[in-house]
């Protein structure tokens, strides 16, 4: 269910599951700054994941391989605007133990669409939703430095969900194998989710769908509203 | 006589078979890179060789071969960049990029500008100018990092000279 974790340097504590990190309640005084010390290496894991779509896919079509070179690009300076104000905060790097669950997850599979479906179309979609939910309760709170820096990514991320919409398409067409192939990745994707995160990482996790944001980043009408009916069960 | 809109198709597309080759070990290099701080300048390096190479797969187009169309280069050069894609160490990785790969390029980007007729092939010129803006940025945030982080700038410098040399050597990328 996992390929091998990309590097860290000694600075890090890698954990495989999400218990084993620190989890701090809303109001916690440590809360804001370790949820963006954990938000900046997903952003590495995703800049990692990006990376190596680009060299293990050489055959891929050029246009995939360009929109991939930038979501590297995009990746790094999320993981910058994260560090930044982290350490404006007075957070060190290293501080908190990270999860490198994505990377591990995504590379295991050996087809771009399959990797496409869960990293762009799954993991960063899902983050549509948590992001678009975070810049309202960061301006609930007064943070308006947090609200922009969420504002900044999600247009990024609509970007990257968008290019990968449009390929999966594209790639299934082409091929009608490939969606089996995502079929299963996602099966596998789910499971592994689960056993990184547990029941403690999802309990009590709740916001709506961001349907704005994913018909803006290719999602059909019909998808959009299954995926909000699907969270407003979950609620 | 100056080059043949053949001669400048061949070259163009061996530069961006080149400029592919680089952006795939930039890839590779990022996770397996422990230093943070390496990835993400690489994640923007990555970026930046991808556009190059966009601009000159345009550019085979216009001269007359399929639109992004690579050519292998020279036998020499592709080993060269063989070698220095299996690099494992981060200083050496970086050394041999940033002080070899990229000022060998200038070379030959400044040779192939001496060559070239700028009217004639005003585009290439220009394309090539624009590159040569963006690898000196690259070059000099490498740099940056080396200072900031002097770890990283820690290489055999009789390795670094040899490499150099190596890649001086070779008088043609094209095949």
């Amino acid at each position: 269910m996992f390929a091998p974790g990309p590097a860290r340097d000694s600075r890090f504590v890698v954990k495989e599951r999400w218990i084993e990190c620190a989890n701090f309640p809303i109001g916690h005084p440590e809360q804001v700054g370790q949820f963006l010390h954990r938000q900046m290496n997903e952003e590495v894991d995703s800049l990692e994941s990006s990376a190596r779509n680009l060299s293990d896919f050489p055959d891929a079509p050029w246009e995939i391989r360009l929109h991939l070179a930038r979501q590297c690009a995009d990746e790094a300076r999320h993981a910058r605007m994260f560090r930044r104000l982290f350490e404006k905060r007075d957070g060190k790097v290293g501080q908190y133990p990270v999860l490198n669950f994505q990377y591990r997850i995504i590379t295991q599979f050996n087809s771009l669409a399959a990797r496409l479906a869960i990293q762009n179309r799954s993991f960063e979609a899902g983050g549509l939703d948590a992001i678009t939910d975070s810049i309202r309760q960061a301006r609930e709170d007064g943070d308006l430095e947090l609200a922009e820096l969420y504002e900044a990514q999600v247009a990024d991320e609509i970007s990257h969900v968008r290019f990968a919409n449009e390929w999966i398409r594209t790639l299934s067409e082409g091929n009608p194998a490939n969606l089996l192939r995502i079929a299963q990745a996602m099966q596998t994707a789910s499971l592994a989710f689960v056993a990184v995160m547990g029941k403690e990482g999802v309990e009590g996790v709740s916001y709506p769908a961001d349907r704005e944001g994913r018909l803006e980043a290719g999602f059909t009408r019909d998808e959009v509203e299954i995926t909000a009916k699907l969270m407003s069960k979950d609620a | 006589m100056g080059l043949s809109v053949q001669d400048r198709g061949r070259t163009v597309a061996t530069f961006r078979h080149i400029h592919v080759e680089m952006m795939e070990t930039l890839a590779q290099w990022t996770p397996s890179a422990p230093e943070m701080e390496v990835k993400l300048m690489l994640g923007e390096h990555i970026w930046d060789v991808a556009q190059n190479a966009d601009a000159l797969g345009k550019r085979t187009r216009e001269l007359r071969l399929p639109l992004q169309h690579s050519i292998k280069p020279a036998d020499p050069y592709a080993g060269l960049l063989a070698d220095i894609r299996k690099e494992a160490d981060t200083a050496r990785r970086l050394g041999s990029f940033y002080d070899v790969l990229l000022p060998g390029l200038e070379s030959r980007f400044r040779a192939y500008l001496d060559q070239t007729d700028e009217l004639l092939d005003g585009p290439t010129v220009r394309i090539l100018q624009q590159i040569q803006d963006v690898q000196s940025r690259m070059m000099k945030q490498s740099r940056k990092l080396r200072a900031e982080l002097p770890e990283l700038g820690k290489v055999d410098g009789e390795w670094l000279k040899a490499l150099t040399r190596r890649e001086s050597q070779i008088a043609s990328v094209v095949a």
